[in-house]
């Protein structure tokens, strides 16, 4: 389902892209997937249970139309959530169904039901046909049959159209209780062949069928396999109707095994947990917040604030469950989940601290080496300038700058000799390191050897120049 | 619900709906590092240019906003030179409910229509108060030289 999800556009290609709708409404706004445990805000928002009141811990709005909000006016949503997961569950059926064959071999018949905006009807109202025309052929007998096939189809070409036209109500409720899962036709199982219907199709119709299967001997699920052929030769049908058919057999049968409308119906909060409480810690000792964690069955591992972060998201996860959802896990398995979260959190939240805890100690460091710099650079000009601590202070950068004097003295006095008693303008202009340098070699070389402690002259031009770097 | 999941939603998303004129994805493998593109709007002085930004998601996205911040030189009110952008959304009025094709397409208008009474840059919003075709030529120069 997951992969399924992450295409939230997948209905824009379909035969019925407005489909589209529907599957990004059923969405979450925060966290983009379906909406699981649904909650409604005051606003009349729909948002995930745990995602919202994650939101709420540091705010106090709405996200989608800011008005105030918090944890407490959430309530749960019941419907939507049976909505959600009752399109959850045939979404990849509906797809399936919908997606655009590059070469559609349906027949004239076929088009002439089809209606633009529910072409996802045709597979279910081919099986109504296969069930109705079952009612014609197997109340008339069982012996004639394959004379009784031609018979019939004719008349389901009639019957084609007319439904068109007129739509009784007996095929329409078909069609709302196969395709149309948020309507929610009551449904019930037949006593017989043990497939659910809706009700009024059960009644009217399919009890007197299957009763009369069942007397003529025969198993009524057969029959609507039989009546398959007849249906094939008269439409050519095309795989894509065939497997409309099957798809509504399948939804069927998955109906059968959990039905939303009765846990819709079904549906109280039937919560024996309190909600958790908010609690203060700042005013709570260490050994109190242990306590407060410890008779929640919670982990007192880590400093005071791993504790209060740890309770505020079980207190988020236990109200989410006990509060919201309609089928609410027990405590260990809160537990379970909190650790999990905690596992995958931690590890986030470690790195940030440790390339946080660096950022602030070079950031120290800088602070340091500047403020020093500043009150050196006060009486830079007087003379009381501490040359030492200025020394001490630039002494990597005086390196750097010697050694870069150097290199660059030793390639331009092997080129030219004439420039080291004879320093033109324009290298004093252009390169002003190697100006240093050459103005006075034997000066750079005192300096490196007494760099502690040698006269200050030497050192004038070249502090100047880390000040501008 | 992890922020990587809603992240790589909004990828797919992108890549299936591309909003007009924007395009973004993911720096290497890294998911929480984007870079995106927008083009300048027809109707700005950034028409003709290309600007390049870089998105960071923070762990707990989509609780705190994306990091954004220009990575082309713009002539802006309410971008300075660091790229940094001035946008009321990408601060105190984010949303979880946002998305960002949603933050560029705004990114987008703030081009078309700067904000000059909240600036990041004071000078280039009394610029575009008072001398509007001298604001706008700058910007058309930035743009021809910086993001063509």
């Amino acid at each position: 389902m997951n992969q399924l999800a992450l295409n939230t556009k997948d209905f824009k290609t379909t035969k019925i892209p407005k489909l589209q709708e529907i599957d990004t409404l059923l969405r979450c706004h925060i966290c983009k997937d379906f909406l699981k445990v649904p909650v409604l805000t005051p606003c009349s928002h729909t948002f995930c249970s745990l995602c919202i009141r994650e939101y709420l811990k540091d705010n106090s709005k709405c996200p989608l139309c800011l008005n105030e909000l918090r944890e407490s006016m959430l309530r749960s949503e019941f419907l939507v959530n049976e909505i959600v997961q009752s399109y959850q569950s045939l979404r990849s059926d509906l797809l399936e169904c919908l997606k655009i064959e590059p070469r559609s071999t349906e027949t004239s018949i076929i088009e002439l039901e089809s209606e633009p905006d529910d072409l996802e009807i045709k597979g279910s109202s081919k099986a109504l046909f296969n069930i109705s025309t079952d009612d014609d052929l197997q109340i008339v007998g069982t012996n004639e049959r394959p004379r009784k096939r031609l018979a019939s189809t004719t008349f389901i070409g009639k019957a084609n159209k007319s439904n068109t036209y007129k739509r009784p109500s007996s095929f329409q409720s078909v069609l709302k209780g196969s395709t149309d899962r948020k309507n929610k036709q009551p449904q019930a199982q037949c006593p017989i062949c043990q497939e659910a219907f809706p009700i009024q199709v059960l009644e009217r119709s399919h009890l007197d069928e299957c009763l009369t299967l069942q007397s003529l001997g025969k198993p009524p699920k057969l029959t609507v396999k039989k009546s398959t052929p007849p249906l094939r030769t008269l439409s050519s049908s095309s795989s894509s109707v065939d497997a409309g058919f099957r798809m509504s057999k399948k939804y069927m049968e998955k109906e059968d095994e959990v039905s939303h409308t009765e846990r819709y119906l079904n549906s109280t909060l039937q919560s024996n947990h309190q909600r958790l409480p908010k609690v203060d810690f700042t005013a709570m000792t260490l050994n109190q917040t242990k306590q407060k964690l410890s008779s929640l069955g919670l982990s007192t591992a880590g400093t005071k604030q791993n504790m209060i972060v740890r309770y505020s998201h079980f207190e988020i996860l236990w109200n989410s469950n006990f509060c919201d959802s309609l089928d609410p896990v027990d405590e260990g398995e809160l537990r379970r989940q909190l650790i999990s979260w905690e596992a995958s959190h931690n590890t986030q939240t470690a790195n940030n601290n440790n390339t946080n805890s660096i950022i602030a100690k070079m950031k120290i460091k800088s602070t340091n080496r500047d403020s020093t710099y500043e009150k050196l650079l006060v009486d830079f000009k007087k003379d009381t300038f501490n040359r030492r601590a200025w020394i001490v202070l630039f002494k990597k950068d005086f390196k750097r700058l010697i050694k870069e004097a150097k290199e660059k003295l030793k390639s331009s006095t092997t080129t030219s000799n004439d420039k080291n008693t004879q320093p033109s303008l324009e290298l004093i202009e252009n390169k002003p390191v190697i100006v240093d340098e050459l103005t006075d070699t034997d000066l750079s070389k005192e300096i490196e050897e007494h760099l502690q402690n040698k006269e200050m002259q030497a050192f004038k031009e070249p502090s100047t120049s880390t000040q501008n770097e | 619900m992890s922020s990587s999941k809603r992240i790589t939603k909004e990828l797919s998303d992108m890549g299936r709906d591309p909003p007009t004129s924007c395009s973004a994805g993911p720096v290497g493998d890294d998911l929480y590092h984007w870079q995106a593109s927008i083009m300048g709007p027809p109707d700005s002085p950034y028409a003709g240019g290309v600007f390049f930004l870089s998105i960071h998601f923070p762990t707990d996205y989509p609780f705190k906003p994306p990091k954004i911040s220009f990575t082309t030189k713009i002539y802006h009110p309410n971008i300075n030179a660091n790229g940094n952008i001035c946008l009321d959304i990408l601060k105190d009025q984010w949303s979880p409910a946002l998305t960002l094709s949603k933050v560029l397409l705004s990114i987008c208008s703030l081009l078309t229509d700067a904000n000059p009474d909240d600036p990041l840059v004071p000078e280039i919003a009394h610029i575009y108060k008072t001398d509007r075709p001298k604001y706008e030529a700058t910007a058309r120069e930035w743009t021809k030289k910086y993001a063509v």
